[in-house]
């Protein structure tokens, strides 16, 4: 069976390069009518279903503020929870790893397979291992990694990235999936019809789970208070990865800790409602322990690995701060004009959407996603609808400034500060900011301004390719009121 | 494990603490704000249950309500449905004396099978020959329509994963209202077991164009048989 003809070409540096061409993408990805289509039919019944979970706003307003302040809490004390975290899982029996960059992540997973002679490898889905493109390394290592969840195993077949955090195939319709099934499955019985195509995921990927050494998930929540890590998910593809592999790989970011059990109820309602307006998934699996004494199941090593990845950047600033309290819903993403309609890939990054453009400049740095956070129109969407209150469009606009500012190349300026600062606009605005203080000044070149107006030209560049250009009037506003108050 | 990897690991460790340190050190944590939850309206346990049963209903969960002398009679019955002749079980688990004298007394040819080995060494067995499990859970959960099921030595973690028809008893004196609620009264935080699984319905996916499948990984079909019901929902 062939359902592994993948080949890995997937480098950090082919992120970068993607997100650096972000304007060309959206050209690429606007004029396919075909993937426009496919995001806006899958956004709206995403946001249906989001809004009819949540009969109550007073309900969903008190639970919004609740869970941000339990995010802010598990932030204020991350350091002092990561320790109390570590202490637990140990004493249950569960290994932990830290991880500063992706490639230390990738290695002590490599080293973990290896130390356990493993070959084949399930993984369950998880966007840190996106992040840190787990797969390629693993694969230049000669291990067989297949992905389990049904939308990024058809992801993975196509040889292509998520394009959403929660449905990662969500850009390709039936048919295409039928095609990428066609192309990569022998023996598969051409047919769009979506029991059949999910049936025969299932038998692949279920004689994957039985020869699996490893398996490899992401993790939602992990509690410090009693060293517990938690899945959530509806087709059981993180429990077939964590409970029949006899070694268990959880990988997770930094600020996926909470302090509290009783912390999880409401993070779990919220986080299920609002991405995929269930009211809880089909499976909540927390695992606490490897395989005990007298166990016949689960693994008998489980492992965390723990990774910062540009995360302790943004928790250096308390307003970038806040992008640590994401979820990973995706709400902000099923709500953005910006993202139904150039979807998930143009913006070149492992995290698409709001939440990638304000997560993404700390893990890749400002310079090569310099231009993701003016691809929005800030209407607000995203705030509006994040479960735990993170203010994207304030930061957004931080960033903007970030990108432009004057830097001194010192310590504490973010990682590509001040990259997308060019010399004329800088120097216009100045010139603006001083006649705007100097009265004088100012009413001399309005005087010129106005008495010259013929000379603007009619073209100003991007703006007049859909608009006309602004014409000064006549005379400025003060000559006008001196005027009829005379 | 290798000296390098163990030292690589330990040096992040201390780096990436430092740098939080460095930026919450002398924070005040009696100053944090204080957390208020949503105060959900009284609901009578009639109506929690009504409420139980019809999300289980509308996951596609088969629910059928039953006593101990009826249990065996209904699963027979849904396994001969399904042509299944063989079916998972616990020994010395809540229910197996019941499950053992049923199968013994019906004459049927249905054969009982103990999970009474390791898996590593028996994944093809579960994976492909256990056509049906029949487990207990714990407890029960309203507002989700949520079944928990704390796995134990006689009912690993796999039986209410891997074969395609898993069976669940439910006792309806254990429904709490909410996870909340259960968390809290039954203590979880200061005994966690190894793994604690909540269940609300057979496996399932939208991942192709927003079409819901049944039957992704785990689980096509769950059939939940709860005892003690407090109100006739076999309509």
């Amino acid at each position: 069976m062939s359902v592994n003809q993948y080949t890995p070409d997937r480098t950090e540096s082919k992120y970068t390069k993607s997100a650096s061409t972000f304007r060309q993408n959206v050209q690429r990805d606007l004029a396919n009518e075909e993937l426009r289509s496919n995001f806006a039919g899958a956004m709206d019944y995403l946001m249906d279903k989001r809004k009819a979970s949540f009969p109550s706003n007073d309900e969903l307003e008190t639970l919004r503020d609740q869970c941000k302040l339990i995010k802010q809490r598990a932030l204020v004390k991350l350091p002092h929870l990561l320790e109390q975290l570590e202490t637990k899982l140990n004493e249950n029996g569960i290994k932990v790893h830290w991880a500063e960059t992706i490639n230390d992540a990738n290695e002590i997973i490599a080293q973990l397979i290896e130390s356990k002679g493993g070959k084949n490898i399930v993984k369950g889905k998880s966007m840190v291992s996106e992040e840190t493109a787990l797969n390629d390394f693993l694969q230049a290592r000669d291990m067989e990694i297949l992905e389990s969840d049904m939308g990024e195993y058809i992801v993975q077949l196509a040889n292509e990235h998520p394009s959403h955090i929660i449905m990662p195939a969500i850009h390709q319709n039936k048919k295409q999936v039928a095609d990428i099934f066609a192309e990569h499955i022998d023996d598969f019985e051409y047919t769009t019809d979506v029991d059949t195509l999910i049936g025969e995921g299932r038998r692949i990927l279920r004689d994957k789970f039985s020869k699996a050494d490893v398996g490899i998930t992401g993790v939602n929540f992990a509690v410090a208070e009693t060293g517990t890590l938690c899945l959530v998910e509806n087709e059981g593809n993180g429990q077939m990865s964590s409970a029949v592999p006899d070694m268990h790989i959880a990988i997770t970011g930094i600020e996926k800790v909470v302090e509290y059990l009783d912390d999880i109820p409401p993070l779990l309602s919220l986080l299920t409602r609002s991405a995929t307006g269930q009211a809880i998934t089909t499976y909540f699996n927390m695992i606490s322990k490897p395989r005990q004494p007298g166990e016949k199941d689960g693994p008998e090593e489980v492992h965390l690995v723990l990774l910062d990845n540009g995360r302790s950047q943004a928790f250096a600033d308390e307003e970038l701060r806040q992008t640590l309290q994401c979820i990973r819903c995706g709400a902000c993403m099923n709500h953005c004009p910006v993202y139904t309609r150039v979807g998930g890939h143009a913006y070149g990054t492992v995290y698409p959407g709001p939440i990638g453009k304000i997560i993404s400049p700390h893990q890749l740095g400002l310079e090569s996603t310099k231009d993701l956070p003016t691809a929005s129109s800030l209407c607000g969407a995203c705030g509006e609808v994040c479960p735990v209150k993170i203010p994207i469009p304030n930061i957004l606009l931080r960033l903007r400034k970030e990108s432009v500012k004057d830097t001194k190349g010192g310590e504490g300026e973010l990682k590509g500060a001040g990259s997308n600062r060019k010399a004329t606009e800088a120097a216009i605005w100045k010139a603006w900011s001083l006649l705007h203080r100097v009265p004088a000044m100012y009413k001399v070149s309005m005087w010129f301004a106005t008495r010259f107006r013929g000379l603007m030209p009619s073209k100003l560049g991007a703006w007049t390719s859909v608009r006309t250009a602004p014409k000064l009037a006549p005379k400025t506003l003060h000559e006008r009121v001196k005027a009829r108050r005379k | 494990m290798s000296y390098k990897f163990t030292q690589q690991s330990n040096s992040a460790r201390s780096v990436i603490l430092q740098k939080l340190k460095k930026q919450v050190e002398g924070a005040d944590y009696d100053k944090l704000p204080a957390e208020t939850g949503f105060t959900y309206p009284e609901i009578s346990f009639e109506d929690q249950f009504t409420h139980f049963v019809q999300l289980l209903r509308n996951n596609q969960a088969k629910v059928i309500s039953t006593s101990e002398t009826e249990l065996m009679d209904q699963v027979i019955s849904e396994l001969k449905a399904r042509d299944i002749s063989s079916l998972l079980y616990g020994a010395d688990s809540p229910y197996s004396q019941l499950i053992e004298q049923g199968i013994n007394q019906s004459g049927e040819q249905v054969e009982l099978q103990d999970y009474d080995y390791q898996l590593t060494d028996n994944k093809d067995k579960l994976f492909n020959h256990t056509p049906a499990s029949i487990t207990s859970s714990n407890w029960a959960i309203a507002e989700t329509g949520t079944i928990v099921r704390w796995p134990s030595q006689n009912e690993p973690r796999t039986m209410s994963l891997v074969p395609p028809v898993h069976m669940i008893i439910v006792d309806a004196n254990k429904l709490y209202c909410n996870f909340s609620s259960l968390v809290k009264d039954q203590n979880w935080k200061d005994n966690m077991p190894t793994n604690a699984l909540l269940i609300s319905g057979p496996s399932k996916t939208a991942d192709i164009q927003q079409t819901l499948a049944f039957g992704a990984h785990g689980p096509k079909e769950l059939i939940v048989f709860v005892m003690n019901s407090p109100t006739d929902i076999n309509l």
